[in-house]
């Protein structure tokens, strides 16, 4: 049935769909490189900007995810004046998993281990709300064990940005600032600008792994529809078959030896099975 | 701006309204009208090897990938190998003189100019897009930005469509509407048979019999399979045919 959106949503409707999101990724960042390009020439904006490009330039060429996840969270503190950032991500058990950071020292590193049970970062993937300038002398009480730990590594407070896609929360940026107080606006913006270009990157990432994945299993696809037809043309010409009694003479040897109808093809091509050991076909029909 | 502009207006006319399902089909008459050619085709490819062709927009759209497909030269074929857009305006006149064999069929079926895009999602390489028009000329900047787009969303789409098969199967959308050219390949299964050689060598025979004779390897294949010509007579090929 063709017809509205609602019949559609069928079989192949739900590759429409699929084909729509994937399509979406490049289109993001290519949009982001675009907005902040003309971007005004402020020493900090310009940097901002240069990032931005940087970032989005990585996207499009083949690109190691860590690696990139990486660069943007050195960017953050070059750009964003904090102290120390992450990148945190929705492992598939729901589970909260550092990915990146701007730091390897040990402290900072316990205190991304520490958000899994209690944190901002938490708080953010939970509730899908950033977490701004929560200063941590008063956040005792949300968080009993994480904000003692992160005063005594020398930060005064900290930000958490959701990395969203369409509703769903897929990680966490996570900002350590050595002095409390407020984050400016266009900072905050800069921040979630930084962990779109994190979902992006990962979005991008898992749509290469998998046409990667695809590409494999049509080319084997089609590959082994090959070997069918080559294999059926050698068993007709020996057999004196036509192709339709040529494929059921394979595919009823692949059924009574319980192998695969492309394995036993295969062995017809490279030898392996000679024509005298293929099982014959009672002869019902008129050849 | 241009570009996400661009993708989303192909897209639109892809998915849009009316469009139940995407299909092959309507992926090669958005290609030929997006970037206003005569007609358009996708050909798949893997590694040095000509799969065969997906959809294409009309009779002569065909012949251009059946010609690729038997000559492993043209358009499609470069694009693909050397990884970027290959353009030639004029088949008549030519500047350089590539696709010798492709060339002259070509052009008598009506073919002035053709293009070939690659298609590729990242490092994946699937096959190439082919572009003809019935008179010369080079495409406008702005056809060329819709020709590229149309090649990624073009490949991109292949590879959702399959995303849906069963494992080791084809999936049927990409199925309905293409030419793999099944009777070539049960045509070198029993060429093989009749000269005790490789089913690869028995391809190449069957194309250098083709290509010698003036005829579409398709047609070479179907008179095999039909029992009309046979490769294994003491003075060579033996046409029953005639």
């Amino acid at each position: 049935m063709t017809g509205g959106g609602g019949s559609s949503l069928g079989a192949s409707g739900g590759s429409v769909v699929h084909f729509l999101l994937w399509s979406a990724f490049p289109n993001r960042a290519a949009k982001l490189a675009e907005v902040d390009v003309s971007g005004d020439a402020m020493p900090r904006e310009a940097l901002l900007t240069r990032t931005f490009v940087e970032l989005a330039d990585t996207l499009v060429a083949d690109f190691d995810v860590v690696d990139l996840l990486t660069r943007l969270a050195d960017r953050c503190v070059d750009v964003l004046d904090v102290g120390a950032a992450g990148l945190m991500l929705a492992a598939p058990d729901g589970e909260l998993r550092l990915m990146a950071s701007s730091s390897e020292t040990m402290r900072l590193l316990e205190l991304f281990e520490l958000q899994s049970q209690e944190g901002p970062c938490l708080d953010c993937y939970r509730t899908g709300q950033p977490v701004l300038n929560q200063d941590l002398a008063t956040a005792n009480g949300r968080w009993p064990r994480f904000a003692p730990e992160a005063l005594a590594a020398g930060f005064q407070s900290v930000r958490a940005l959701p990395m969203r896609l369409r509703g769903t929360v897929i990680g966490v940026l996570n900002l350590f600032h050595v002095e409390s107080g407020e984050m400016r606006q266009v900072d905050v913006e800069a921040a979630q600008a930084f962990a779109d270009v994190a979902t992006i990157a990962i979005l991008q990432h898992r749509a290469a792994l998998e046409a990667q994945v695809i590409n494999e299993q049509l080319q084997c696809a089609l590959n082994s529809r090959i070997i069918i037809e080559q294999a059926k043309g050698m068993v007709a010409e020996r057999e004196g078959l036509d192709m339709e009694q040529a494929f059921r003479t394979l595919r009823s040897h692949a059924r009574n030896h319980n192998l695969r109808l492309v394995d036993v093809a295969a062995f017809v091509i490279d030898g392996s099975l000679p024509p005298s050991a293929i099982d014959r076909l009672p002869r019902t029909e008129p050849s | 701006m241009a570009n996400s502009g661009r993708r989303e207006r192909i897209l639109s006319r892809l998915v849009g309204a009316g469009a139940a399902a995407l299909e092959t089909s309507r992926l090669c008459d958005v290609c030929a009208d997006v970037v206003n050619v005569s007609g358009a085709g996708i050909m798949l490819m893997s590694g040095d090897v000509l799969r065969g062709s997906l959809c294409t927009t009309n009779a002569v759209s065909a012949l251009i990938e059946q010609l690729q497909y038997g000559l492993g030269e043209g358009p499609c074929v470069d694009a693909y190998m050397q990884d970027r857009p290959v353009l030639e305006p004029d088949l008549v006149h030519p500047i350089t003189l590539r696709w010798i064999a492709f060339t002259q069929p070509a052009v008598e079926a009506g073919v002035r100019a053709v293009f070939g895009f690659p298609l590729q999602v990242g490092a994946v390489r699937l096959g190439a897009l082919n572009l003809y028009r019935d008179r010369p000329g080079s495409l406008t900047d702005d056809q060329h930005a819709d020709a590229l787009v149309m090649a990624d969303i073009a490949a991109q789409a292949v590879l959702v469509l399959q995303a849906n098969a069963p494992p080791g199967r084809l999936a049927a959308e990409l199925e309905k509407g293409a030419d793999f050219q099944y009777v070539v390949h049960q045509a070198a299964g029993m060429v093989a048979v009749q000269l005790e050689i490789s089913v690869a060598q028995a391809l190449i025979r069957l194309r250098a019999h083709a290509f010698g004779n003036d005829r579409p390897l398709a047609q070479v294949a179907d008179d095999v399979v039909a029992r009309r010509l046979r490769f294994d007579t003491a003075s060579g090929e033996k046409d029953f045919s005639q």
